[in-house]
């Protein structure tokens, strides 16, 4: 284990590297980057340090515009997230909204435990208590206790979402510009993000060959009353 | 046709894991574009430019419809693969990622798309627990931003907190000009009071780009300062001598961090002068 100054210095120092070995691999990657952004995806998700989403999309810097919150809460009177996302649609006019859950979420381990948690936190994890609520007796009925975790984080997302699709922004881009709304879980056990097929569906007028694809992603592991993480 | 053009963001790693999935016929070309085989162990294995060259704002409705499936698809094929790579590298990996989480640093950076904390700092997932808002701000009353450094300084009891902003800021230049922005005012009326409480030095800067980069930086001091007013950090500070709190600025044309150096135990000892909430 590094100690504490090791990590800090390591961080600029590979940063230094990092900046050099771009700049090398793709002289104009710098310049372009500071001619501006044009991102396709806005992404609504947990700041647990395991979830970073341009890397675990397999993506690179100027393609996502990121928010991350604790237990990627949705809430309608959030300045701060609705700061971020009239930015992102009406400024960016991004074409993708992606609300991602997590399983082994600590926010949502929180809200299924009786104790406060203290400071600000507990205010701000209302809605998820809200959403335990809602779902008490599905939830007790789920035994093995990561299963009920990344059950409500899936419910969390499916909140959040009717979050957005009720923000006014939102609905008069995807009214007018055929935005899409996607509410996903990344599962931490295996790296993989999976579609839970809440929000809008495809959008333009995609055929039935937009469905095939999107049938494709949309594995729904979680969805109905059997909540088991196994039934994949 | 337009989509012909898409430049696929991939590492080099996909052309085995989602050849097949990416072989329809107009993304052929596209696959001529992927970049060739790096060193994994280099500090950024993805290799390509920023951006795709595809508009989709000039695009005809049929293109537009196809574009939105190819780019929702792109991140489902990506993130297998990074998954698959990051397999074959550490098969323990994900186990020790689900096990839980223990990051050094919380990361207080901007919203914008360029500046993926991790990417640009060489750091692993499970190192830094992050937070992203328009213009990095932490403002007294936002619940959001202040339960974020609340969990990471009393549950996660990182080391260091970093407060990262970035030159030629669009949440800093909306903020300065004269509209009404909606939703939009009262998180970006935080900057004008930053504006304001450095008026004279900023007024005094000629040239607009340089006055804009000099209120990035001052913005970034002035976040830090509101981070160091909290109860956590001021209470673990007195406690366990950690976190310390930093100011960075991201550049894109140099892809750097610059830090601000700020002085943290004097800006702390300052701070509690009014804002001290340690009881001590």
């Amino acid at each position: 284990m590094k100690t504490d100054q090791d990590t800090f210095l390591y961080a600029l120092s590979s940063n230094n590297a990092w900046a050099g070995y771009k700049a090398h691999q793709n002289p104009d990657f710098f310049p372009k980057l500071a001619s501006g952004q044009s991102p396709p995806i806005l992404w609504l998700g947990c700041s647990d340090s395991r979830c970073p989403e341009t890397t675990i999309l397999g993506l690179q810097p100027g393609d996502v515009f990121v928010h991350r919150n604790i237990a990627n809460i949705i809430s309608p009177t959030d300045i701060n997230t609705s700061a971020v996302i009239e930015y992102a649609v009406v400024h960016l006019k991004v074409k993708h909204v992606v609300l991602c859950g997590h399983t082994a979420c600590g926010g949502a381990a929180a809200s299924l435990a009786d104790t406060r948690v203290g400071g600000v936190l507990d205010t701000w994890l209302t809605p998820l208590k809200a959403v335990r609520a809602a779902n008490q007796e599905a939830l007790d009925a789920i035994r093995d206790s990561q299963a009920r975790i990344a059950r409500i984080a899936e419910l969390n997302v499916e909140a959040g979402v009717k979050v957005l699709m009720a923000n006014w922004t939102i609905q008069e881009a995807v009214r007018e510009r055929g935005l899409e709304v996607h509410g996903v879980l990344f599962d931490i056990a295996t790296g993989r993000i999976r579609d839970l097929g809440f929000g809008t569906k495809p959008g333009g007028g995609a055929g039935a060959a937009g469905e095939e694809v999107r049938g494709r992603h949309a594995q729904l592991v979680f969805r109905g009353s059997n909540a088991s993480m196994a039934a994949k | 046709m337009a989509l012909l053009k898409t430049r696929i963001v991939a590492p080099s790693l996909m052309l085995q894991t989602s050849f097949r999935a990416l072989r329809r016929p107009n993304l052929s070309h596209a696959l001529l574009s992927l970049s060739r085989t790096i060193s994994s162990t280099s500090p950024a294995a993805h290799p390509r430019s920023p951006h795709t060259l595809v508009d989709w704002r000039t695009m005809a409705p049929q293109d537009i419809s196809k574009y939105l499936r190819q780019t929702h698809d792109k991140v489902f094929e990506h993130n297998k693969a990074w998954a698959a790579e990051k397999c074959s590298k550490d098969p323990e990996f994900f186990a020790h990622l689900s096990a839980g989480q223990n990051p050094e640093y919380l990361w207080i950076g901007c919203s914008d798309s360029r500046i993926p904390a991790e990417q640009i700092t060489g750091l692993e997932a499970g190192d830094v627990f992050v937070h992203r808002n328009i213009a990095n701000l932490v403002c007294n009353t936002d619940l959001n931003a202040m339960s974020v450094i609340t969990y990471a300084v009393e549950h996660l009891k990182v080391k260091h907190i970093v407060v990262c902003g970035h030159y030629g800021c669009g949440g800093v230049k909306a903020a300065m000009t004269p509209k009404d922005m909606g939703i939009l005012n009262p998180w970006l009326r935080n900057i004008r009071d930053v504006y304001r409480l450095h008026e004279k030095e900023l007024d005094a800067i000629a040239d607009e780009e340089t006055r804009y980069n000099r209120l990035v930086e001052l913005n970034v001091m002035e976040q830090c300062r509101n981070v160091i007013k909290s109860a956590s950090v001021q209470k673990s500070y007195a406690e366990n001598k950690f976190p310390i709190v930093h100011g960075w600025v991201f550049g894109f044309h140099d892809g750097l961090l610059k830090d601000l150096n700020l002085d943290f135990e004097k800006v702390l000892a300052d701070i509690q002068k009014i804002y001290n909430l340690t009881e001590s």
